[in-house]
């Protein structure tokens, strides 16, 4: 009897090993990085535990710098939600000829991971005071958008910049959730007396409105925790969070190392909860679908 | 003037395909007739036409005199149920069924009463909260009838309804629509390729083929009489025979060494033509009561029992026949290899014309 | 239904003008170098910058070292969770998911912190080190996508089955590794390499605070010091974004092509 229960025992321990690499790269390099952070706001220089750090959140500069990454991140967010959409009904539902739809969604995967520094030089380029068409819209029609108070270096100028991946990525998770609208609802809305506009307000956003929000919710993630951008576009005159956490990472420039941890986890639970929700509205929004 | 009228319809797309070809069709009120046919013939796009969703190349509709061409399909007061239930995921049972009402911004009382009776009438007012992905198909395609009927249409079109459900829910849910529309006295057509589906439950039967309405008649004249080879063989099983014309003025033919009177004429051949006859299995029986005069005999290939049915193959002269004898537990089915003489009456022989 | 098809080409009008006109901006303004006329000049500087060529192969060097280490890492992983342990996969892909939610100035911070010189792996401690702990950054944030498309394309094949079936002929485990399992998840390895490849070259946040002479931090530098190679720059990043979808595009055809065959 020892011998088999050896053996199971053995093949046991055999599959745990096979995934041990994995975990161990996971613990090092995921999860110990980020609960050491987590962990190290509740604890002030001193190594005493603490909640300071969290008051030392409400102080102006931070909470001005949360609300400005709140700001921007909501304002990309519903301009790629609208935008996207917009865009993702007319390739799916719009009657246009089937080589748009593939060339819109190609485009919009490879658009969704151009950002970063590249993306900042080229609204640069385009619309920055030198930029190309700020000189096109000056000189050839007489409008220049810099003395009527445009200034790519701003948050009108970063949001405008952000939706530049924030559209495709919408229009690239959109796409299937409008795909899954049945031709069949239509159709029975229509029969049943249903103008275009009740189909859209009775059914088809009821339907759609877990993807939508869901979305919402991930752009809003993505552009909250993004920093590259802002960095070439803006340098430090725009304070988001991301930047005021570089600064700190670099030069402890709060002179607080535990605060530090606090913002980023400050940065970690916005950006959770959005991830959070956003996955939660996908199972509801899939369930529908069966 | 009938209450439906489909005169002369036609349709052809874009590539220059025609599916539909000079449908003609008058349906009174209250009918319930069926579009039979295999996949492609063209039987759901005639459907679609009168639902407004397709647009005739040629020809008119009429729904109580009224032409329907120019009207929109949300103007047309039609209820449809859809193969695939079609129903709205995000409403409950009673809520789709609320649609057409609400849509029509009718009184709540209005509203909910026509709900609870219309669920009441498909027997699912238990289940009026429940979502459709917490019903079963069955049950679904029961609020789907419902919510077309709510809406009090002056036709009702059904677009093979049942093809998605178990065996044993089709045939009990076949009855209660039959019976529902009996009850409402509605317009109805129905669009299916199973034959016996529409043989149980239909006043008359539109058998199609590659877009034309091969024959329309009422189940007992599209099943014992029909008119092309392509009816006779869809519907229901046949055994073809191959026989010569023997004297066209007498109306005799050949089937081997038997001559054989056939009790109509046979119209315009000549002595020695190549003719094709065909047999249902039940014509068949092994004894020479009510009339059976004739009979052929072949050698037992395979006895299949079917419940209540055995059916026999035969070969005679290297020709398959089959024929039907109902099962009797004192009688022994016949063997693989018996020889056996099947007899049968010259007027259940069908003349099949192409 | 002409108006729903008006509405549908101004939608498309409209993406299409935002999304071109900053791509023709840049590249026409990056032609303008040479006074008066257009030229390459700034592309020509831009490839004559000695801390172009080495910023940009120590990028490259670094995407394949984390092509290479997430593959051998993230292959026998998706396999053996499909194989033999069903039951961890919802714990595996919310671990892939992980990168995405946690900013990845977060994790990087997290290492500074804990990789210093003072702690029990002093990744920071040497140059090395930080290489090393640059690439392992790189494999965390390609995670998802390396994990993702591999296990995609394992689902496709249905390893489970493909494995018993080998095995009831008799093949070795290495055997059924490398000549059955390996090339039919080639397109999903591929597909994951393309875009690592992709977001290795153009990271800024990981290199920058681990002031490794990478690519991105390159990059940024150029922007606040020059006037016209930004833009040449940025085209540049922008074409290779584009060959690399266009790669993963080829790869995922040619394998469907592959298996169509089959």
């Amino acid at each position: 009897m020892a011998q088999p229960q050896s053996l199971v025992n053995r093949r046991m321990v055999m599959d745990w090993l096979g995934i041990a690499p994995f975990m161990l790269f996971a613990v090092l390099f995921l999860i110990l990085p980020t609960l050491y952070l987590v962990t190290g706001a509740f604890f002030n220089p001193a190594g005493e535990f603490t909640f300071q750090n969290f008051r030392d959140l409400f102080q102006p500069t931070i909470m001005a710098a949360y609300w400005i990454s709140i700001k921007v991140s909501m304002a990309s967010a519903i301009g790629g939600l609208l935008i996207g959409f917009f865009l993702a009904w007319a390739i799916t539902q719009g009657g246009l000829p089937g080589w748009i739809r593939s060339f819109v969604l190609t485009f919009s995967g490879v658009a969704s991971n151009f950002a970063g520094v590249p993306l900042a030089f080229a609204f640069l380029a385009t619309l920055g005071r030198t930029g190309l068409l700020t000189f096109i819209l000056t000189t050839y029609f007489g409008f220049n958008i810099y003395s009527h108070g445009f200034n790519l270096l701003s948050f009108l100028g970063l949001t405008l910049t952000y939706m530049y991946f924030q559209i495709p990525l919408m229009v690239l998770i959109i796409t299937p959730a409008l795909d899954g609208l049945k031709k069949e609802w239509r159709e029975a809305a229509s029969i049943l007396g249903a103008t275009s506009f009740q189909y859209w307000t009775m059914v088809a956003f009821p339907i759609l409105w877990p993807s939508l929000m869901g979305t919402f919710l991930l752009l809003f993630a993505n552009a909250f925790g993004a920093i590259a951008t802002a960095y070439a576009l803006t340098g430090s005159s725009l304070n988001i969070v991301p930047i005021v956490l570089y600064a700190q990472i670099r030069g402890d420039v709060l002179h607080n190392a535990n605060l530090g941890y606090a913002i980023a986890l400050g940065m970690v639970i916005i950006t959770g909860v959005s991830n959070f929700l956003y996955i939660w509205l996908r199972m509801r929004a899939e369930r529908w679908q069966k | 003037m009938s209450f439906l009228e489909l005169n002369n319809i036609n349709k052809t797309y874009g590539g220059g395909m025609q599916v539909v070809k000079d449908f003609n069709m008058h349906i009174a009120k209250g009918e319930f007739v069926s579009f039979l046919g295999p996949s492609g013939c063209g039987k759901t796009t005639t459907l679609r036409m009168v639902a407004g969703f397709e647009t005739p190349t040629a020809g008119t509709i009429r729904i109580d005199g009224v032409e329907q061409n120019n009207l929109k399909t949300n103007q047309r007061n039609i209820g449809m149920v859809f193969q695939a239930y079609a129903l709205f995921p995000n409403m409950t049972a009673a809520q789709n069924v609320a649609f057409g009402l609400r849509v029509k911004n009718k009184s709540k009382e209005e509203i909910t009463r026509t709900v609870g009776e219309m669920l009441k009438l498909v027997g699912l007012d238990h289940l009026s909260d429940r979502y459709p992905f917490q019903l079963s198909g069955g049950q679904q395609q029961r609020v789907a009838l419902a919510r077309a009927l709510a809406i009090k249409p002056q036709v009702l079109l059904l677009d093979e309804p049942l093809s998605a459900l178990d065996a044993k829910i089709r045939v009990s849910l076949r009855e209660e629509i039959r019976d529902i529309q009996r009850k409402l006295g509605i317009t109805t057509i129905f669009v299916t390729h199973d034959q016996e589906e529409a043989l149980s439950i239909s006043d008359r039967i539109v058998v199609m083929h590659q877009g034309r309405a091969d024959q329309i008649g009422t189940p007992f004249e599209i099943y014992n009489r029909p008119t092309t080879r392509f009816v006779a063989n869809f519907v229901g099983t046949l055994s073809t025979i191959e026989a010569k014309v023997a004297d066209p003025s007498a109306n005799t033919i050949t089937i081997g060494n038997s001559v054989i009177t056939l009790p109509e004429p046979l119209g315009n051949v000549k002595a020695g033509d190549r003719i094709t006859l065909a047999l249902r299995p039940e014509a068949l029986a092994l004894n020479g009561a009510e009339g059976r005069d004739y009979s052929l005999s072949g050698r037992v290939e395979a006895v299949s029992f079917l419940g209540s049915v055995i059916r026999t193959r035969l070969n005679v002269d290297g020709q398959p026949l089959s024929f039907d004898i109902f099962n009797n537990p004192s009688v022994k089915p016949p063997v693989a290899g018996d020889m056996i003489e099947a007899r049968f009456s010259p007027a259940d022989l069908l003349v099949i014309r192409e | 239904m002409n108006g729903k098809k008006i509405l549908a080409w101004f939608a498309f009008a409209i993406g299409a003008t935002y999304f071109i006109i900053p791509l023709i901006g840049t590249f026409i303004f990056s032609m303008r170098m040479r006074r008066g006329e257009l030229s390459f000049d700034a592309y020509r500087s831009v490839f004559a910058d000695i801390q172009f060529r080495e910023t940009f192969s120590y990028s490259i060097l670094m995407a394949v070292l984390t092509i290479v280490v997430g593959m051998l890492l993230v292959v026998p992983t998706a396999y053996w969770v499909r194989l033999r342990l069903p039951q961890m996969r919802p714990v595996v892909e919310f671990i892939t998911l992980l990168p995405l939610v946690i900013p990845a100035i977060v994790i990087v911070f997290g290492y500074l912190r804990l990789y210093n010189s003072s702690s029990f792996l002093p990744f920071t401690g040497s140059a090395r080190g930080t290489d090393m702990l640059l690439v392992f950054s790189f494999m965390t944030l390609s995670l998802p996508y390396m994990y993702r498309s591999v296990d995609t394309s394992m689902r496709a094949i249905d390893v489970r089955v493909l494995t018993e079936a080998a095995e009831s002929l008799g093949a070795k485990w290495t055997t059924i590794m490398f000549q059955c399992i390996f090339p039919n998840v080639m397109s999903g390895v591929l597909s994951g390499a393309f875009i690592t490849f992709a977001i290795v070259i153009g990271e800024f946040t990981m290199p920058s605070l681990l002031n490794r002479p990478a690519f991105g931090p390159y990059l940024q530098l150029i922007g606040a010091n020059k006037a016209y190679e930004p833009s040449a720059l940025a085209v540049i990043a922008f074409a290779m974004t584009w060959a690399s979808m266009g790669l993963i595009n080829l790869v995922s055809r040619f394998q469907k092509a592959a298996r169509a065959r089959a």
